[in-house]
Protein backbone atom coordinates (compact mmCIF):
# COMPACT_ATOMS: atom_id res chain seq x y z
CA UNK A 1 0.00 0.00 0.00
CA UNK A 2 1.17 3.35 -0.74
CA UNK A 3 0.35 7.38 -1.59
CA UNK A 4 -1.18 6.15 -4.53
CA UNK A 5 -3.24 3.45 -3.44
CA UNK A 6 -4.92 5.14 -0.85
CA UNK A 7 -5.59 7.74 -2.91
CA UNK A 8 -7.21 5.40 -5.49
CA UNK A 9 -9.12 3.88 -3.01
CA UNK A 10 -10.24 7.42 -2.14
CA UNK A 11 -11.44 7.86 -5.45
CA UNK A 12 -13.42 4.63 -6.03
CA UNK A 13 -15.10 5.20 -2.49
CA UNK A 14 -16.29 8.60 -4.13
CA UNK A 15 -17.55 7.23 -6.99
CA UNK A 16 -19.81 4.51 -5.00
CA UNK A 17 -21.08 7.56 -3.13
CA UNK A 18 -22.13 9.47 -6.78
CA UNK A 19 -24.03 5.88 -7.82
CA UNK A 20 -25.86 5.85 -4.72
CA UNK A 21 -27.82 9.27 -5.54
CA UNK A 22 -27.92 9.81 -8.95
CA UNK A 23 -30.74 11.84 -10.23
CA UNK A 24 -30.70 13.15 -13.48
CA UNK A 25 -32.03 16.54 -12.76
CA UNK A 26 -29.52 17.16 -10.21
CA UNK A 27 -26.65 16.27 -11.62
CA UNK A 28 -27.71 18.36 -14.36
CA UNK A 29 -28.11 21.85 -12.50
CA UNK A 30 -26.31 21.19 -9.60
CA UNK A 31 -23.66 19.03 -10.46
CA UNK A 32 -21.96 15.91 -8.62
CA UNK A 33 -21.92 15.87 -5.11
CA UNK A 34 -19.50 18.13 -2.96
CA UNK A 35 -17.08 15.61 -0.24
CA UNK A 36 -14.51 16.58 1.30
CA UNK A 37 -11.37 14.11 0.77
CA UNK A 38 -10.12 14.18 4.01
CA UNK A 39 -12.87 13.14 5.71
CA UNK A 40 -13.37 10.56 3.06
CA UNK A 41 -9.85 8.90 3.97
CA UNK A 42 -11.00 8.85 7.83
CA UNK A 43 -14.33 6.67 6.62
CA UNK A 44 -11.62 4.44 5.02
CA UNK A 45 -9.00 4.63 7.43
CA UNK A 46 -10.10 1.83 9.49
CA UNK A 47 -10.46 -0.39 6.27
CA UNK A 48 -7.24 0.75 4.74
CA UNK A 49 -5.60 -0.14 8.46
CA UNK A 50 -6.69 -3.87 7.89
CA UNK A 51 -9.65 -3.64 9.78
CA UNK A 52 -12.37 -6.80 9.33
CA UNK A 53 -14.30 -5.15 6.76
CA UNK A 54 -17.24 -6.34 5.04
CA UNK A 55 -19.94 -5.19 2.42
CA UNK A 56 -22.59 -3.96 5.11
CA UNK A 57 -19.80 -1.87 6.73
CA UNK A 58 -18.85 -0.59 3.83
CA UNK A 59 -22.07 0.76 2.78
CA UNK A 60 -22.57 1.72 6.29
CA UNK A 61 -19.75 4.28 4.94
CA UNK A 62 -20.86 5.05 1.64
CA UNK A 63 -24.50 6.55 3.72
CA UNK A 64 -21.88 8.82 5.84
CA UNK A 65 -20.08 10.17 2.65
CA UNK A 66 -23.73 10.34 1.48
CA UNK A 67 -24.69 12.76 4.80
CA UNK A 68 -21.72 14.53 4.14
CA UNK A 69 -22.71 15.37 1.00
CA UNK A 70 -26.33 16.05 1.65
CA UNK A 71 -25.39 18.49 4.21
CA UNK A 72 -22.59 20.28 2.28
CA UNK A 73 -25.33 21.33 -0.34
CA UNK A 74 -27.07 22.87 2.07
CA UNK A 75 -23.97 25.08 3.09
CA UNK A 76 -23.73 26.10 -0.54
CA UNK A 77 -27.19 28.19 0.13
CA UNK A 78 -27.15 32.23 -0.07
CA UNK A 79 -27.86 33.69 2.84
CA UNK A 80 -30.17 35.78 1.53
CA UNK A 81 -31.00 34.91 -2.28
CA UNK A 82 -31.63 31.17 -3.06
CA UNK A 83 -34.37 32.15 -6.07
CA UNK A 84 -32.26 31.13 -9.06
CA UNK A 85 -33.17 27.33 -10.51
CA UNK A 86 -29.61 25.73 -9.46
CA UNK A 87 -30.02 27.32 -5.75
CA UNK A 88 -33.56 25.67 -5.41
CA UNK A 89 -32.42 22.62 -7.15
CA UNK A 90 -29.31 22.86 -4.33
CA UNK A 91 -31.76 22.88 -1.62
CA UNK A 92 -33.65 19.89 -2.67
CA UNK A 93 -30.52 17.85 -3.54
CA UNK A 94 -29.65 17.95 0.43
CA UNK A 95 -33.12 16.64 1.15
CA UNK A 96 -32.93 14.04 -1.51
CA UNK A 97 -29.60 13.00 -0.53
CA UNK A 98 -30.22 13.22 2.88
CA UNK A 99 -33.71 10.34 2.02
CA UNK A 100 -31.26 8.73 -0.12
CA UNK A 101 -29.46 7.56 3.43
CA UNK A 102 -32.34 6.85 5.17
CA UNK A 103 -33.38 4.84 2.11
CA UNK A 104 -30.11 2.21 2.09
CA UNK A 105 -30.04 1.95 5.58
CA UNK A 106 -34.11 1.43 6.10
CA UNK A 107 -33.57 -1.28 3.46
CA UNK A 108 -30.81 -3.53 4.92
CA UNK A 109 -32.82 -2.55 8.72
CA UNK A 110 -29.60 -0.92 10.23
CA UNK A 111 -31.26 1.26 12.79
CA UNK A 112 -28.60 1.46 15.34
CA UNK A 113 -26.67 3.69 12.15
CA UNK A 114 -29.72 5.73 11.15
CA UNK A 115 -30.01 6.45 15.35
CA UNK A 116 -26.34 7.31 15.61
CA UNK A 117 -26.06 9.15 12.45
CA UNK A 118 -29.54 11.16 12.98
CA UNK A 119 -27.80 12.47 16.41
CA UNK A 120 -24.64 13.23 15.31
CA UNK A 121 -26.58 15.34 12.53
CA UNK A 122 -28.55 17.55 14.74
CA UNK A 123 -25.94 18.30 16.95
CA UNK A 124 -23.68 18.96 13.43
CA UNK A 125 -26.38 21.62 13.15
CA UNK A 126 -26.77 22.97 16.30
CA UNK A 127 -22.81 24.08 15.95
CA UNK A 128 -23.04 24.94 12.52
CA UNK A 129 -26.19 27.64 13.25
CA UNK A 130 -24.28 29.12 16.20
CA UNK A 131 -22.51 31.33 13.75
CA UNK A 132 -25.43 33.07 13.30
CA UNK A 133 -26.29 33.14 17.01
CA UNK A 134 -25.90 36.35 18.96
CA UNK A 135 -23.74 34.91 21.84
CA UNK A 136 -20.15 35.40 22.09
CA UNK A 137 -18.00 32.01 21.79
CA UNK A 138 -14.28 31.90 23.34
CA UNK A 139 -11.98 30.52 20.63
CA UNK A 140 -12.15 27.00 22.26
CA UNK A 141 -15.75 27.13 22.16
CA UNK A 142 -15.20 27.56 18.28
CA UNK A 143 -12.57 25.09 17.69
CA UNK A 144 -15.15 22.55 19.06
CA UNK A 145 -17.75 23.65 16.78
CA UNK A 146 -14.62 23.38 13.61
CA UNK A 147 -14.26 19.67 14.84
CA UNK A 148 -17.83 18.63 15.57
CA UNK A 149 -18.93 20.32 11.90
CA UNK A 150 -15.60 18.34 10.57
CA UNK A 151 -15.89 14.71 12.66
CA UNK A 152 -18.73 13.71 14.35
CA UNK A 153 -20.64 11.88 11.59
CA UNK A 154 -17.75 10.10 11.34
CA UNK A 155 -17.28 9.37 14.99
CA UNK A 156 -20.89 7.50 14.96
CA UNK A 157 -19.81 5.28 12.04
CA UNK A 158 -16.65 4.24 14.53
CA UNK A 159 -19.22 4.06 17.65
CA UNK A 160 -21.11 2.00 15.96
CA UNK A 161 -18.68 -0.38 14.21
CA UNK A 162 -16.21 -0.51 17.48
CA UNK A 163 -13.08 2.03 15.43
CA UNK A 164 -13.33 4.66 18.24
CA UNK A 165 -9.76 3.66 18.68
CA UNK A 166 -9.05 5.69 15.38
CA UNK A 167 -11.39 8.90 16.59
CA UNK A 168 -8.10 10.65 18.36
CA UNK A 169 -6.06 10.97 15.24
CA UNK A 170 -9.71 12.33 13.58
CA UNK A 171 -10.09 15.03 16.27
CA UNK A 172 -6.50 16.40 15.57
CA UNK A 173 -6.02 15.69 11.70
CA UNK A 174 -9.24 17.42 10.25
CA UNK A 175 -9.44 19.76 12.77
CA UNK A 176 -5.45 20.39 11.88
CA UNK A 177 -6.45 20.44 8.40
CA UNK A 178 -9.61 22.87 8.61
CA UNK A 179 -7.61 25.28 10.26
CA UNK A 180 -4.73 25.15 7.88
CA UNK A 181 -7.54 25.85 5.15
CA UNK A 182 -8.77 28.52 6.35
CA UNK A 183 -5.29 30.25 7.80
CA UNK A 184 -4.66 30.32 3.90
CA UNK A 185 -8.46 31.90 3.04
CA UNK A 186 -7.76 34.22 6.10
CA UNK A 187 -3.73 35.30 4.00
CA UNK A 188 -5.83 35.89 0.46
CA UNK A 189 -8.06 37.99 2.43
CA UNK A 190 -10.65 36.17 2.68
CA UNK A 191 -12.62 35.21 5.73
CA UNK A 192 -15.32 32.21 6.01
CA UNK A 193 -18.55 33.35 8.98
CA UNK A 194 -16.32 31.27 11.33
CA UNK A 195 -13.49 32.64 10.85
CA UNK A 196 -15.18 36.43 11.22
CA UNK A 197 -16.75 35.32 14.83
CA UNK A 198 -13.55 33.53 15.83
CA UNK A 199 -11.47 36.66 14.79
CA UNK A 200 -14.54 39.01 16.84
CA UNK A 201 -13.78 36.48 19.98
CA UNK A 202 -9.98 36.96 19.67
CA UNK A 203 -10.18 40.93 19.25
CA UNK A 204 -12.27 40.86 22.12
CA UNK A 205 -10.02 39.27 24.37
CA UNK A 206 -7.18 41.58 22.85
CA UNK A 207 -5.47 38.89 20.44
CA UNK A 208 -5.25 38.73 16.93
CA UNK A 209 -6.59 35.68 15.08
CA UNK A 210 -3.92 34.40 12.49
CA UNK A 211 -1.42 34.19 16.11
CA UNK A 212 -4.24 32.40 18.07
CA UNK A 213 -4.62 30.60 14.71
CA UNK A 214 -1.09 29.42 14.07
CA UNK A 215 -0.20 28.49 17.56
CA UNK A 216 -3.25 26.06 17.57
CA UNK A 217 -1.78 24.37 14.74
CA UNK A 218 1.54 23.99 15.72
CA UNK A 219 0.14 22.60 19.08
CA UNK A 220 -2.24 19.94 17.29
CA UNK A 221 0.77 19.50 14.47
CA UNK A 222 2.81 18.34 17.85
CA UNK A 223 0.16 16.38 19.22
CA UNK A 224 -0.71 14.69 15.57
CA UNK A 225 3.17 13.36 15.83
CA UNK A 226 3.04 12.04 19.09
CA UNK A 227 -0.50 10.27 18.31
CA UNK A 228 1.30 9.15 15.25
CA UNK A 229 4.19 7.89 17.05
CA UNK A 230 2.56 5.70 19.22
CA UNK A 231 -0.79 4.82 17.31
CA UNK A 232 -1.76 1.25 15.68
CA UNK A 233 -1.42 2.74 12.22
CA UNK A 234 0.44 0.93 9.11
CA UNK A 235 3.34 3.10 8.96
CA UNK A 236 1.80 3.79 5.21
CA UNK A 237 -1.13 5.14 6.54
CA UNK A 238 0.75 7.10 9.05
CA UNK A 239 2.81 8.96 6.42
CA UNK A 240 0.14 9.68 4.58
CA UNK A 241 -1.53 11.64 6.95
CA UNK A 242 1.65 13.51 7.91
CA UNK A 243 2.14 14.54 3.97
CA UNK A 244 -1.24 15.76 4.10
CA UNK A 245 -0.44 18.43 7.16
CA UNK A 246 2.93 18.89 5.57
CA UNK A 247 4.98 18.41 8.52
CA UNK B 1 -62.33 29.10 12.49
CA UNK B 2 -61.67 26.24 9.91
CA UNK B 3 -59.06 24.67 12.27
CA UNK B 4 -61.50 25.25 15.03
CA UNK B 5 -63.78 23.12 13.14
CA UNK B 6 -61.50 20.65 12.31
CA UNK B 7 -60.71 20.18 15.70
CA UNK B 8 -63.87 19.81 17.42
CA UNK B 9 -64.14 16.87 14.71
CA UNK B 10 -61.28 14.54 16.48
CA UNK B 11 -61.98 16.21 20.03
CA UNK B 12 -62.20 13.05 21.37
CA UNK B 13 -58.79 12.45 19.82
CA UNK B 14 -57.67 15.12 22.10
CA UNK B 15 -56.12 14.01 24.61
CA UNK B 16 -53.87 12.33 22.43
CA UNK B 17 -53.10 14.83 20.58
CA UNK B 18 -52.42 16.50 23.42
CA UNK B 19 -49.69 14.00 24.37
CA UNK B 20 -48.34 13.97 20.60
CA UNK B 21 -47.96 18.14 21.08
CA UNK B 22 -45.89 17.72 24.12
CA UNK B 23 -43.71 15.31 22.11
CA UNK B 24 -42.89 17.70 19.65
CA UNK B 25 -41.68 20.22 21.96
CA UNK B 26 -39.59 17.61 22.89
CA UNK B 27 -38.57 16.66 20.11
CA UNK B 28 -37.43 19.78 19.53
CA UNK B 29 -35.71 21.01 22.90
CA UNK B 30 -31.97 22.06 21.41
CA UNK B 31 -29.11 23.07 23.01
CA UNK B 32 -29.00 26.07 20.27
CA UNK B 33 -31.37 28.92 21.33
CA UNK B 34 -31.52 29.94 17.65
CA UNK B 35 -33.01 26.40 16.58
CA UNK B 36 -35.28 26.53 19.97
CA UNK B 37 -36.50 30.00 18.80
CA UNK B 38 -36.78 28.47 15.06
CA UNK B 39 -38.28 25.89 16.14
CA UNK B 40 -40.77 27.52 18.64
CA UNK B 41 -41.85 29.66 16.02
CA UNK B 42 -42.82 27.06 13.78
CA UNK B 43 -44.59 24.80 17.04
CA UNK B 44 -46.42 28.03 17.51
CA UNK B 45 -47.92 28.73 13.93
CA UNK B 46 -49.59 25.69 14.85
CA UNK B 47 -51.11 23.80 11.21
CA UNK B 48 -53.97 21.50 11.14
CA UNK B 49 -51.96 18.47 12.22
CA UNK B 50 -53.84 16.27 10.21
CA UNK B 51 -51.07 13.62 9.86
CA UNK B 52 -50.63 12.76 13.17
CA UNK B 53 -54.26 12.63 13.31
CA UNK B 54 -54.82 10.24 10.68
CA UNK B 55 -51.70 8.23 12.28
CA UNK B 56 -54.05 8.01 15.74
CA UNK B 57 -57.13 7.45 13.73
CA UNK B 58 -55.24 4.33 11.38
CA UNK B 59 -54.07 2.89 14.52
CA UNK B 60 -57.18 2.86 15.98
CA UNK B 61 -58.10 -0.21 13.84
CA UNK B 62 -55.62 -2.39 15.32
CA UNK B 63 -53.98 -2.79 18.68
CA UNK B 64 -53.94 1.05 19.90
CA UNK B 65 -51.32 2.07 21.75
CA UNK B 66 -50.78 5.83 22.15
CA UNK B 67 -46.74 5.07 23.47
CA UNK B 68 -46.39 2.90 20.07
CA UNK B 69 -48.41 5.25 17.84
CA UNK B 70 -46.59 8.28 18.85
CA UNK B 71 -43.40 6.84 17.74
CA UNK B 72 -44.90 7.81 14.23
CA UNK B 73 -47.09 10.29 14.85
CA UNK B 74 -44.57 12.53 15.84
CA UNK B 75 -41.85 11.89 13.15
CA UNK B 76 -44.42 12.55 10.18
CA UNK B 77 -45.40 16.25 11.75
CA UNK B 78 -41.48 16.88 11.82
CA UNK B 79 -40.84 15.54 8.30
CA UNK B 80 -44.07 17.67 7.30
CA UNK B 81 -42.93 20.92 9.24
CA UNK B 82 -38.64 20.42 8.12
CA UNK B 83 -40.25 20.44 4.44
CA UNK B 84 -41.86 23.47 5.40
CA UNK B 85 -39.02 25.27 5.93
CA UNK B 86 -36.99 24.28 3.23
CA UNK B 87 -39.99 24.89 1.12
CA UNK B 88 -40.22 28.09 2.10
CA UNK B 89 -36.57 29.00 0.55
CA UNK B 90 -37.44 27.56 -2.15
CA UNK B 91 -40.90 29.56 -2.67
CA UNK B 92 -38.80 32.86 -1.45
CA UNK B 93 -41.73 32.82 1.02
CA UNK B 94 -42.01 35.49 3.82
CA UNK B 95 -45.42 34.62 5.21
CA UNK B 96 -46.94 31.03 6.12
CA UNK B 97 -50.18 30.97 7.81
CA UNK B 98 -49.72 34.46 8.32
CA UNK B 99 -46.63 34.64 10.16
CA UNK B 100 -42.92 35.43 9.07
CA UNK B 101 -41.47 32.19 7.69
CA UNK B 102 -38.01 30.77 9.51
CA UNK B 103 -36.24 32.02 6.64
CA UNK B 104 -37.55 35.71 6.75
CA UNK B 105 -37.29 35.88 10.46
CA UNK B 106 -34.01 34.89 10.51
CA UNK B 107 -32.07 33.99 6.86
CA UNK B 108 -31.90 31.09 4.43
CA UNK B 109 -29.19 29.65 6.16
CA UNK B 110 -30.40 29.30 9.52
CA UNK B 111 -33.71 27.75 7.63
CA UNK B 112 -31.39 24.91 6.06
CA UNK B 113 -30.16 24.22 9.25
CA UNK B 114 -33.19 24.12 11.34
CA UNK B 115 -35.16 22.37 8.91
CA UNK B 116 -31.47 19.99 8.40
CA UNK B 117 -32.29 19.57 12.46
CA UNK B 118 -35.84 18.98 12.64
CA UNK B 119 -35.66 16.17 10.01
CA UNK B 120 -32.76 15.05 12.23
CA UNK B 121 -34.95 14.85 15.27
CA UNK B 122 -37.85 13.09 13.31
CA UNK B 123 -35.47 9.93 12.01
CA UNK B 124 -33.75 10.38 15.99
CA UNK B 125 -37.53 9.80 17.11
CA UNK B 126 -38.66 6.98 14.74
CA UNK B 127 -35.79 4.97 15.68
CA UNK B 128 -37.30 3.56 18.63
CA UNK B 129 -39.38 1.42 16.18
CA UNK B 130 -37.64 -1.42 15.24
CA UNK B 131 -39.98 -2.71 12.44
CA UNK B 132 -37.73 -2.03 9.04
CA UNK B 133 -41.12 -2.07 7.36
CA UNK B 134 -41.99 1.16 8.83
CA UNK B 135 -38.66 3.03 8.28
CA UNK B 136 -38.48 1.66 4.21
CA UNK B 137 -42.54 3.09 3.82
CA UNK B 138 -40.83 6.51 5.07
CA UNK B 139 -37.72 6.76 3.72
CA UNK B 140 -39.39 5.60 0.52
CA UNK B 141 -42.06 8.42 1.24
CA UNK B 142 -38.78 10.99 2.01
CA UNK B 143 -37.37 10.24 -1.19
CA UNK B 144 -40.39 10.47 -3.15
CA UNK B 145 -41.94 13.71 -1.95
CA UNK B 146 -38.06 15.42 -2.69
CA UNK B 147 -38.52 13.92 -6.40
CA UNK B 148 -42.23 15.59 -6.25
CA UNK B 149 -40.59 18.65 -5.52
CA UNK B 150 -38.04 18.65 -7.87
CA UNK B 151 -40.76 17.68 -10.68
CA UNK B 152 -42.51 21.28 -9.51
CA UNK B 153 -39.53 23.29 -10.43
CA UNK B 154 -38.41 21.75 -13.37
CA UNK B 155 -42.58 22.30 -13.94
CA UNK B 156 -42.23 26.13 -13.33
CA UNK B 157 -44.03 28.03 -16.02
CA UNK B 158 -43.82 24.87 -18.26
CA UNK B 159 -46.44 25.30 -21.42
CA UNK B 160 -46.76 21.48 -22.87
CA UNK B 161 -47.77 20.47 -19.47
CA UNK B 162 -51.13 18.57 -18.72
CA UNK B 163 -53.56 17.47 -16.27
CA UNK B 164 -51.27 13.69 -15.73
CA UNK B 165 -48.54 15.90 -14.90
CA UNK B 166 -50.62 18.13 -12.20
CA UNK B 167 -51.41 14.75 -10.12
CA UNK B 168 -47.95 13.32 -10.98
CA UNK B 169 -46.99 16.41 -9.02
CA UNK B 170 -49.51 16.64 -6.39
CA UNK B 171 -49.39 12.90 -5.59
CA UNK B 172 -45.77 13.22 -4.23
CA UNK B 173 -45.89 16.56 -2.96
CA UNK B 174 -48.90 16.25 -0.76
CA UNK B 175 -50.81 12.93 -0.93
CA UNK B 176 -47.87 10.83 -0.20
CA UNK B 177 -47.15 11.83 2.85
CA UNK B 178 -50.98 11.15 4.37
CA UNK B 179 -50.76 7.92 2.61
CA UNK B 180 -47.79 7.18 4.40
CA UNK B 181 -49.45 8.40 7.95
CA UNK B 182 -52.81 6.30 7.20
CA UNK B 183 -50.30 3.30 6.46
CA UNK B 184 -48.01 3.76 8.96
CA UNK B 185 -50.19 4.12 11.68
CA UNK B 186 -51.73 0.54 10.09
CA UNK B 187 -48.68 -0.72 10.25
CA UNK B 188 -47.53 0.06 14.03
CA UNK B 189 -51.00 -1.26 15.56
CA UNK B 190 -50.46 -4.27 13.67
CA UNK B 191 -53.30 -4.09 11.58
CA UNK B 192 -53.91 -7.05 9.05
CA UNK B 193 -52.27 -6.51 5.37
CA UNK B 194 -55.70 -6.24 3.29
CA UNK B 195 -57.06 -3.21 5.89
CA UNK B 196 -53.64 -1.64 5.87
CA UNK B 197 -53.70 -1.59 2.11
CA UNK B 198 -57.45 0.21 2.32
CA UNK B 199 -56.23 2.56 4.74
CA UNK B 200 -53.17 3.38 2.75
CA UNK B 201 -55.55 4.13 -0.72
CA UNK B 202 -57.77 6.42 1.71
CA UNK B 203 -54.89 8.10 2.30
CA UNK B 204 -54.18 8.51 -0.76
CA UNK B 205 -57.40 9.56 -2.38
CA UNK B 206 -58.05 12.30 0.50
CA UNK B 207 -54.21 13.35 -0.09
CA UNK B 208 -55.30 14.49 -3.62
CA UNK B 209 -58.33 15.90 -2.76
CA UNK B 210 -56.48 17.97 0.03
CA UNK B 211 -54.21 19.60 -2.37
CA UNK B 212 -56.62 20.30 -5.27
CA UNK B 213 -59.14 22.10 -2.57
CA UNK B 214 -55.66 23.82 -1.53
CA UNK B 215 -55.38 25.21 -5.36
CA UNK B 216 -58.47 25.52 -5.19
CA UNK B 217 -58.27 28.02 -2.75
CA UNK B 218 -55.42 30.01 -3.55
CA UNK B 219 -57.46 31.72 -6.05
CA UNK B 220 -60.54 31.84 -4.38
CA UNK B 221 -59.81 32.77 -0.28
CA UNK B 222 -58.97 36.06 0.52
CA UNK B 223 -55.45 37.06 1.39
CA UNK B 224 -56.15 37.14 4.97
CA UNK B 225 -57.37 33.82 4.96
CA UNK B 226 -54.40 32.28 3.12
CA UNK B 227 -51.93 35.00 5.07
CA UNK B 228 -50.34 35.64 1.85
CA UNK B 229 -51.04 36.84 -1.68
CA UNK B 230 -54.38 35.06 -3.28
CA UNK B 231 -52.81 33.66 -6.57
CA UNK B 232 -49.59 33.04 -4.94
CA UNK B 233 -48.98 29.85 -6.61
CA UNK B 234 -49.31 30.73 -10.07
CA UNK B 235 -46.76 33.91 -9.60
CA UNK B 236 -44.36 31.40 -8.52
CA UNK B 237 -45.22 29.47 -11.67
CA UNK B 238 -46.65 26.37 -10.44
CA UNK B 239 -49.64 25.78 -12.82
CA UNK B 240 -52.06 23.75 -10.29
CA UNK B 241 -55.46 22.39 -11.88
CA UNK B 242 -58.09 25.76 -12.02
CA UNK B 243 -55.08 27.38 -14.50
CA UNK B 244 -54.96 23.77 -16.43
CA UNK B 245 -57.94 23.86 -16.98
CA UNK B 246 -57.83 27.80 -17.91
CA UNK B 247 -55.41 27.70 -20.34
CA UNK B 248 -56.49 28.69 -23.12
CA UNK B 249 -57.93 31.77 -22.04
CA UNK B 250 -55.59 34.38 -23.71
CA UNK B 251 -55.51 37.14 -20.65
CA UNK B 252 -54.16 33.24 -18.33
CA UNK B 253 -51.75 32.95 -20.99
CA UNK B 254 -50.77 36.26 -21.11
CA UNK B 255 -50.86 36.51 -17.45
CA UNK B 256 -48.25 33.77 -17.01
CA UNK B 257 -45.55 35.20 -19.55
CA UNK B 258 -45.52 38.26 -17.36
CA UNK B 259 -45.48 36.07 -13.81
CA UNK B 260 -42.33 34.66 -15.09
CA UNK B 261 -41.01 37.77 -16.12
CA UNK B 262 -41.99 38.98 -12.59
CA UNK B 263 -43.73 41.77 -13.97
CA UNK B 264 -47.17 41.46 -12.75
CA UNK B 265 -48.46 44.49 -11.11
CA UNK B 266 -51.61 44.61 -8.36
CA UNK B 267 -54.03 45.22 -10.76
CA UNK B 268 -53.31 42.59 -13.40
CA UNK B 269 -53.00 39.90 -10.13
CA UNK B 270 -56.46 40.78 -9.17
CA UNK B 271 -57.89 40.56 -12.61
CA UNK B 272 -56.11 36.79 -13.24
CA UNK B 273 -57.75 36.43 -10.04
CA UNK B 274 -61.20 37.60 -11.16
CA UNK B 275 -61.12 35.79 -14.52
CA UNK B 276 -60.29 32.68 -12.30
CA UNK B 277 -63.13 32.99 -9.53
CA UNK B 278 -65.88 33.64 -12.17
CA UNK B 279 -64.88 30.67 -14.54
CA UNK B 280 -66.24 27.27 -14.63
CA UNK B 281 -62.24 26.48 -13.88
CA UNK B 282 -63.32 26.00 -9.89
CA UNK B 283 -66.43 23.98 -10.57
CA UNK B 284 -64.48 21.71 -12.05
CA UNK B 285 -61.46 21.79 -10.07
CA UNK B 286 -64.13 21.09 -6.85
CA UNK B 287 -65.68 18.27 -9.15
CA UNK B 288 -62.30 16.16 -9.55
CA UNK B 289 -61.84 16.68 -5.99
CA UNK B 290 -65.02 14.97 -4.62
CA UNK B 291 -64.10 12.33 -7.43
CA UNK B 292 -61.25 11.53 -5.15
CA UNK B 293 -63.15 11.93 -1.55
CA UNK B 294 -65.82 9.07 -3.39
CA UNK B 295 -62.97 6.89 -3.74
CA UNK B 296 -61.69 7.78 0.05
CA UNK B 297 -64.82 7.27 0.90
CA UNK B 298 -65.24 3.47 -0.79
CA UNK B 299 -62.13 2.43 1.16
CA UNK B 300 -63.46 3.72 4.41
CA UNK B 301 -66.64 1.10 3.38
CA UNK B 302 -64.14 -1.61 2.66
CA UNK B 303 -63.37 -1.30 5.94
CA UNK B 304 -64.43 -3.70 9.07
CA UNK B 305 -67.15 -1.68 11.78
CA UNK B 306 -65.25 0.47 14.06
CA UNK B 307 -66.62 4.12 15.63
CA UNK B 308 -63.57 5.56 13.66
CA UNK B 309 -64.67 4.72 10.36
CA UNK B 310 -67.51 7.83 10.66
CA UNK B 311 -64.16 9.90 11.84
CA UNK B 312 -62.70 9.15 8.71
CA UNK B 313 -65.74 9.56 6.65
CA UNK B 314 -66.16 12.91 8.67
CA UNK B 315 -62.97 14.65 7.84
CA UNK B 316 -62.15 13.30 4.30
CA UNK B 317 -65.65 15.62 3.42
CA UNK B 318 -64.44 18.26 5.98
CA UNK B 319 -60.94 18.14 4.23
CA UNK B 320 -62.82 18.47 0.54
CA UNK B 321 -65.14 20.96 1.93
CA UNK B 322 -63.09 23.15 3.55
CA UNK B 323 -63.19 27.25 3.39
CA UNK B 324 -59.25 27.57 3.68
Amino acid sequence: MDATYIQESIEQFKTNIFMHVRHRTLLRYVGTPVLNENQLFYLLLPFLNGETWNDQIGESAITVGIVHASLNEHDKINENNATTKEQQLTVLSGDYYSGRYYEILAQVGNIPLIKQLSEGIANRCEHQIKVYESNSYSLDEWYETISVIQTELIKRFYQVYGFEQYSTFLHTDLLLQQLQKEMQHIQDGHYSSIMRKMSDSALADGKSLEQELQNKIDALKDLLDENLRSSILKDELKLYIKQKVAF
Amino acid sequence: MEKMKLKLLYSDLKADIDIIEKELEIALNSSSHLINDASLHLLQAGGKRIRPVFVLISAKFGHYSIEQVKNIAVPLELIHSASLVHDDVIDNSDLRRGRHTVKAQWNNRVAMYTGDFIFARALEYVTSIENKRVHQILAKTMVEICNGEVIQIEDKFRENQNIKDYFRRIKRKTALLIESSCELGAVVSGLDDKNVRHLKQFGYYVGMSYQIVDDILDFTATDKELGKPAGSDLLQGNITLPILLLKDHPTIAKFIELAQKGEVTEEQRKEMLNIVRKSDAIKQAITVSNQYLRKALKEVDALPNHPMKKKLRDIALFIGKRKF
